[in-house]
This record gives C-alpha cells, structure tokens and sequence, in this order.
C-alpha cells in the first residue's frame, strides 16, 4: 500500500459541499432557524405598529377634552343632563297615560269615549309635561352656541397648520393670504355663564310648579294605575332633589381647570361611554366595549367548557375506536367552518329559533322571556360556544390522552370502576393541561370577530346586571365587533382611528395575558408530572 | 452471584425450605387453577391450552423468553386482559378458589379487589404517599381517618417502606426513589387486602440493592398472600418462587417445583433456556 493511499483512507478533512459559504448541515438550520426569527419579528412588528398608531391616542384625546372643557360644551352638558332626567320623567308619565288607554280598551271602551275619560287629567299630564320645553329650549340654545364655537375654534386650528405646513414649504405668500381670525373661546364660555341667572329661574319655576301639580295629582279606578302615579311622585322628589346637585356642579365648573393625560387615559379605560360621530362629544370608552366581549365570553365558556371537557373525556375514556374515530373528526371540523358561515347561521336561524322559542309556554315561567331582540348576548355566546368546544376539545383531549396509561391501569387493578378511575384519577392528573386548554379556549372566544359583529346585536352599552337573567339577552357590542365595523370608515389618524388601535391592544394584551397564563400552567403540570 | 443474592437465600424463612423438602404438593392448596386455556389477540394466539395450577401461599414464577404469553397469562388473572379491545378466549376457564372468573356474573371489580396487581414499572400516582395507600379504600367509600392511617401504616410496613417516609407521608409519591416507589406500589395493592399478589417483573427497573429489598419483601408477603410473579431473571426466580412454570411460544412447557425445575428439568427446551442457551 502506498503512502498517498493510506494518507487517503485516513483524511478525515471536511469534503462537504458548500453554498454561499455554509455547508448543508448549516443551510438547513439557517432555514428553519429564519422561519422562527420571522414569526419573532413579525410579532414585534405587530406589537410596534399596534403602539404607533394607538399611543398618539390619548394625546389627542386629551386635546379633545380640553376643547370639550374650554369651549364650555362640558357646562352645557350638565344642564343636559338635568334636561334629559327631565325627559325620563315625562316618558313615565306618558306610559301610566298609555296603561290607562290599555285598561279602558280593554273594558270595551271606544276611542273618543277614552279620550273623554282621560280629559279629566290633561290638567295634570299636559302641565307636567309643557314644563320642560323652557328647559329643553335653553339648554339647545346654549348648546348651539358652545357647538358655534367649538367648530369655529376647530377651523381656526386647523388653518393654523395649514397656514405653517405652506411656510415649511416655502410658499409665504400664499401663507400670508391665509386669514386667520383668532378666536376667543372665554369669551363664549362667560355668554353661556351669564344665563346662569335664567337658568336658576327656569329651575326654581319647575320646582314650585312640579309641587304643585304632584299637590293634586289625580287618582283612577285602577290600582296598578295609581301605584304608578305614586312612583311617578317619588321619582319626581328625586329629580327635585337632584336639581340642586346639577346647580351646585354647575357653580363649581371652571373652563380653565386643566385636564391631564391620567384623565384621558383612565376615561378610555373606564369609560362608559363609546360614543362617536357625535355633534357634542365623542367618547371612547372602552367599558362597554369590555364588558359586552367578556359578557359573550362568559356565556360561550359556560356552554363550551362542559361539552368541550365532557366530550374530551368520553371520548378519551369512555367511547371505543369506531366512536372515537367518529366523534374526533367531527368535532375537529366544526373549526373548519368559516365564522362567517357561523354567524349568518346565527342570524338567519339560531336567533329566529331563539326568539320563537322564547314565546313558547313552556318557557313562559322566566320573566326575561320572551325577547325583544333576536340578535343579543346570548344568540353570540351560543354560537361563540360552537367555535370554542373544538379547541376546548382537542386541547383537553390531549392533556388527558398524556395520562400515563400506567395510572390507568393501576386504578384499575385496584377495583376501581372506570368512573372512580376518571374521576379520582385521570381528570387530577391531565387538570392542568385541561385548566390551560379552557384558557385557550376563552382565548379563541374573546378574540373572534365575524360572530360577534353579526349576532351580538351591536348596541353599544354597558350589559344591566341588575336585570338577573335578562342581562344575558341584552344586544351588546364588542371589543373586536367595534374594531372590525369602524376601522373601515375612519380618517386615517384620526382620533377615533387611534381609539380603534387602542381597542386592538387592549385585545392583544389580553391574548397575551391567557397564553401567558396557560403555558405558566402547562410547564407547572410538566414539571409535576416528573 | 452476587452477596445480595447469597443473603437472600440465606434468609429465606425455615419452613418453606422444610415444606419444599417435603412433598408440599400434598398440602398445598390449589388456589388459582388454569384449565385448557386458548387465549387470543385478533386473530393471533398468544395462549395454547395452557393447563396448571397456583398454590396458596405460594410463589409462583413465571420464567420464559420474551412474547412467549407470560404477561398475558398473568394478565387474565384478573382480567385486565378485558381492557384490550382484540383480546378474547378461545377456551378454557381460570379459576380462583373454585370459582370461574370469566362467567359472566363475576363482577371484576370485585376480582380485582381479591387480585392485586403490581406492575413492572412502578406507578404511583401522582398523589401523596399517603393517598397513594390509601386509594383503594377511597373508592371503596371508606373515609374514617383512623381506619386510613391505620391501614397506611400496616401497609407500608408490609411493604418494608414505613421506616423510610413515616416522616414525608405528604410529599408526592414521585418524589421516590425507583425502588420506594416499586414497593409503595405494593403497599397500594395490599391495602385493600387483596387474597393474590400479581407481579409483572417487579424488579426490572431496579437496582441490586432495591431488587434485594423487594424480593425479601416477596418472602415476606407469602405467609399472607399467594403470589404469582414474572421475571426474566433466573436467579430471581430460583430465590423467591416454591414453583416455576416455563413458557416458550404460548405453551407452557414445564411446571414443578423450582428447585426439580432449575436443577433437573424434564424438558430439553426448559434446560436450554435456565443455561441461557435461548431466550
Ligand atoms: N395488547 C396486545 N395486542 C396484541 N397483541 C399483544 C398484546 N399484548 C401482547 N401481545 C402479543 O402477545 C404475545 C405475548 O405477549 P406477552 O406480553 O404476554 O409476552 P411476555 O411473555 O410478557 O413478554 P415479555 O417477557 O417481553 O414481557 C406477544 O407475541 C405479543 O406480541
Ligand atoms: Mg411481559
């Protein structure tokens, strides 16, 4: 054997091929490696763009509330308010008229021979209403004027950049053409003061007269009829009482008191208001918007945990291979369906279905039935819960397939029924994974769009909780419902265009936080499985 | 072999060395009896008409090379078999003190309760040392303290583990070593005093010294229990069982006495394999 063959057999050196300097073995990790940094990055990029566009939110949000303030809209809202309680009352009042007519109807009474009866009261109803179209009156004027000059202060400023964006390019004689008068919004502010006495009046007025008119407030024959006039008193001293708390808050108002960026954040955070397109103010509260995602959210998880779990379980332990190779699938497609399909079912049946049913007999005994409305929380929640049994499913499916088999066996062996053995056994063991697949579950819940927007009925308020049952057939709308109906139609930068952002971060912070939470929980229950 | 094999036998209780001397056949009781046993998974068999009989308070090995069925007999025992969706019986009964527990009126819970399992991997729970004892009279309803701290406490000291955690009986029964935890297993199966221990190769993932541990607890056990163990070790079986029966392919080929079976065995293919020819 010759020494070049021998130095041959033992050359160990590299004869890789290599492709822009990196050998196969390393062109492979440099691929799969590069698909995980894009992932990485494009969740940065999501996260950075979400905080760009959103965060210039609640400077001008602010600026908006100081315009709201300084230009004495927030003054006159008060007394709108005092207005609108006003209002209220009248509706009352209107529909004990109303249950009158029903009554007299009912007894067989003709029209005009009603109108005749109820003649007798017009005194009453007809002076207790007319008392507040002064108030009404006012306050709309006063309104106007704010309104004047808040868009007049609008336009200045907006002339005010124009103005500096043509200086910035050089175009200063156009610049100079630009005339700007400037405007004095104290000015305004001390107009809609100087009423202050007028309005005090108008106040005192309604006072003495309401007195009066409660002083000989009529009786009827029926007594559900007078039970009502009663209230109608007792509402009516409260309104009383309350004009002094709407005099003295408008004494204490002051347009110069200055309004931080802690104001502006904690009314987006805890607003109630969502509010936008308005002549007066827009509002962005995310409160509604919150609790109406998480209203739906609960009704889904409530329906979806049981079916998700209890499906996971019979099929894990309970079914034989011919069901399991069923059921699986199956219940996996569900997922397959786009959720648009889901909800135009939703709309198109299952809320029909719902409101029929809710007039059915049978059902009669719950005082929220029936419903008015076909599209409400529950129509959502329902369909919402569809959507997240399969990822409840699979998830717990999984968790308790990863049982050791061995536990199985043993509890069995001891004499344990396969119930005990699920119970006692298999549910502890796998419970953190199933803890971590509801999570996910709520996950997938709160961040679906396209049903919610369809079948949630979109009326932007805060869910009543103090109707008990009811609350859950309230129309709401939602974090990702607001989102998906208005981005599409906002001015780009726009102020409601950031509060729309700010929405989606809330939503992605909450993403975050229920992954976050479930993998806490799953690494835990790996640990512990040891 | 090693000292700890030589101190085992060494250790083995006088009577039973005196009731092999003399024929114990005789006053033996056959508890657990295997008549003409054809045993299927699918279509393929894995038991041929096996035909024999298990004393009370007795060690029962099973030796035999791998796939030759011993697992699967010992499994019928107490029907966990059941569990596996392909398995079915070609013939034959198995009888557990007279009384065949394949009709279909036995009740397997109840089986199971009087045959206990102790399986070749440990498998506590993951649970308390404590709950781990204490599980099979848990599902049997029965809560009183007092009767679970006794019956923990009689059962790890049956199972020669009570010295070693009588202080941790909180901590979780993962938290053992391999060899506490295969005898935590078997403190689990005494605790609801079951009439026969099955063991599938409880020694197999342990080390000398806890192997030691168990199969001297295995001597201890036989007073109160008829045990019925698999293993592959040969030494093993010639230290703790009073019989051995050799499998190979399905059949059981040889069954008598441990000692007739490892020093002069009737069957060609059971000396090939005790000498370590095959298998
Ligand atoms: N669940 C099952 N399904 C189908 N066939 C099985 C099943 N369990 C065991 N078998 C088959 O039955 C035969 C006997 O298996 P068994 O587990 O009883 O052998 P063993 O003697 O215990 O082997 P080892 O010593 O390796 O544990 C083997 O051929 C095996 O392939
Ligand atoms: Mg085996």
């Amino acid at each position: 054997m010759s020494e070049a063959d021998d130095k041959n057999r033992y050359n160990l050196a590299s004869r890789r091929k290599t492709f822009l300097g990196l050998d196969k073995e390393q062109a492979l990790k440099g691929l799969f490696g590069g698909n995980a940094l894009v992932s990485i990055v494009v969740l940065a990029l999501i996260t950075f763009f979400l905080f760009r566009e959103g965060i210039g939110f609640f400077g001008q949000y602010r600026d908006s509330l100081k315009l709201y303030r300084s230009s004495g809209l927030e003054y006159v809202e008060i007394m709108n308010e005092q207005s609108a309680a006003f209002s209220g009352l009248t509706r009352y009042l209107n529909s004990i008229r109303e249950d009158q007519t029903q009554l007299l109807k009912e007894q067989g009474l003709a029209f005009r021979e009603i109108k005749k009866v109820q003649a007798r009261d017009n005194d009453f109803f007809y002076g207790f209403e007319d008392l507040g179209y002064p108030l009404r009156e006012y306050v709309l004027e006063k309104k106007e004027l704010a309104i004047a000059s808040r868009n007049a202060y609008e336009e200045m400023e907006n002339l005010k950049v124009f103005r500096s964006n043509l200086l910035a390019e050089g175009r200063t004689e156009e610049a100079a053409a630009v005339s700007i008068v400037e405007l004095d919004l104290s000015a305004t502010v001390d107009q809609i003061r100087s009423g202050r006495e007028e309005f005090l009046a108008l106040n005192d007025t309604i006072e003495k007269e309401l007195e009066a008119l409660l002083a000989e407030a009529p009786t009827f024959e029926a007594a559900s009829l007078n039970a009502k006039v009663e209230r109608l008193g007792e509402l009516t001293r409260m309104f009383i009482a309350e004009m002094e708390e709407y005099e003295n808050r408008l004494l204490e108002w002051d347009s110069t008191q200055s309004i931080g960026m802690g104001r502006a954040f904690v009314l987006f955070l805890f607003g109630e208001k969502w509010v936008t397109n308005s002549s007066i103010q827009d509002w962005y509260g995310l409160w509604p918007l919150f609790s109406g995602s998480l209203l739906v959210a609960i009704i889904a998880m409530f329906l979806a945990v049981p079916l998700g779990i209890g499906a996971a379980i019979y099929v894990n332990q309970v079914a034989g291979p011919r069901e399991q190779n069923f059921i699986k699938p199956y219940i996996e497609f569900i997922s397959a369906i786009p959720s648009v399909v889901i909800g135009f079912f939703g709309i198109a049946v299952f809320g029909q279905f719902i409101r029929n049913a809710s007039n059915w007999e049978a059902l009669a005994w719950l005082d929220v039935f029936p419903l008015a409305e076909r599209l409400n929380a529950f129509t959502a929640g329902c369909l919402l819960a569809l959507m997240a049994v399969p990822t409840i499913f699979t998830l717990a499916e999984d968790a308790i397939n990863n049982v050791p088999k061995a536990f199985k066996e043993a509890s069995l062996a001891m004499g344990a029924t396969r119930w005990q053995t699920t119970v006692r056994i298999i549910v502890p063991t796998s419970l953190s994974g199933i803890i971590s697949a509801v999570l996910l579950g709520f996950g997938r819940v709160i961040g679906e769009t396209m049903v919610v927007l369809l079948c949630a009925g979109n009326r932007i308020a805060i869910p009543d909780f103090t109707e008990g049952l009811g609350v859950f057939f309230e129309p709401v709308h939602t974090m990702t419902g607001i989102i998906a109906q208005e981005l599409g139609e906002v001015v780009h930068g726009s102020i409601h265009y950031r509060a729309l952002f700010m929405v989606g971060m809330a939503l992605f912070i909450i993403s975050l936080l229920i992954n976050y939470v479930a993998q806490k929980i799953v690494i835990k229950y790996q640990i512990s499985r040891g | 072999m090693s000292l700890v094999a030589d101190k085992i036998t060494l250790n083995r209780p006088k009577q039973s060395t005196d009731s092999m001397d003399s024929d114990s056949s005789e006053q033996a009781r056959p508890l657990i009896r295997v008549s003409d046993f054809d045993f299927f998974y699918g279509d393929k068999q894995a038991l041929f008409d096996v035909n024999m009989e298990m004393m009370e308070n007795e060690v029962t090995a099973f030796i035999g090379p791998s796939g030759c069925g011993k697992s699967t007999l010992l499994r019928c025992i107490n029907r966990m078999n059941d569990l596996v969706d392909v398995a079915r019986i070609g013939r034959g009964t198995i009888e557990v003190s007279g009384a065949n527990i394949y009709d279909p009126q036995v009740d397997t819970i109840e089986l199971r309760k009087r045959v206990g399992m102790v399986f070749q991997k440990s498998n506590p729970f993951p649970k308390s040392i404590y709950e781990n004892v204490v599980y099979g009279l848990r599902i049997q309803g029965i809560n009183r303290k007092s009767t679970l701290d006794e019956a923990v406490e009689r059962c790890l000291k049956g199972a020669a583990l009570w010295e070693e955690v009588r202080d941790r009986l909180d901590t979780s029964g993962l938290s053992l070593s391999g060899g506490q935890q295969q005898r935590l297993c078997i403190a689990r199966a005494l605790a609801v005093e079951p009439d026969i221990l099955l063991m599938d190769e409880p020694c197999s993932a342990l080390d000398p010294v806890a192997t030691a541990k168990v199969e001297e607890l295995i001597h201890s056990l036989k007073d109160n229990y008829t045990i019925v163990i698999v293993t592959h070790n040969m030494q093993q079986a010639a230290r703790v069982s009073d019989r051995t029966a050799f499998f190979y392919l399905g059949k059981l080929i040889e069954m008598g006495q441990t000692e007739q079976i490892f020093m002069s065995p009737n069957n060609e293919q059971t000396e090939a394999y005790i000498s370590g020819r095959f298998g």
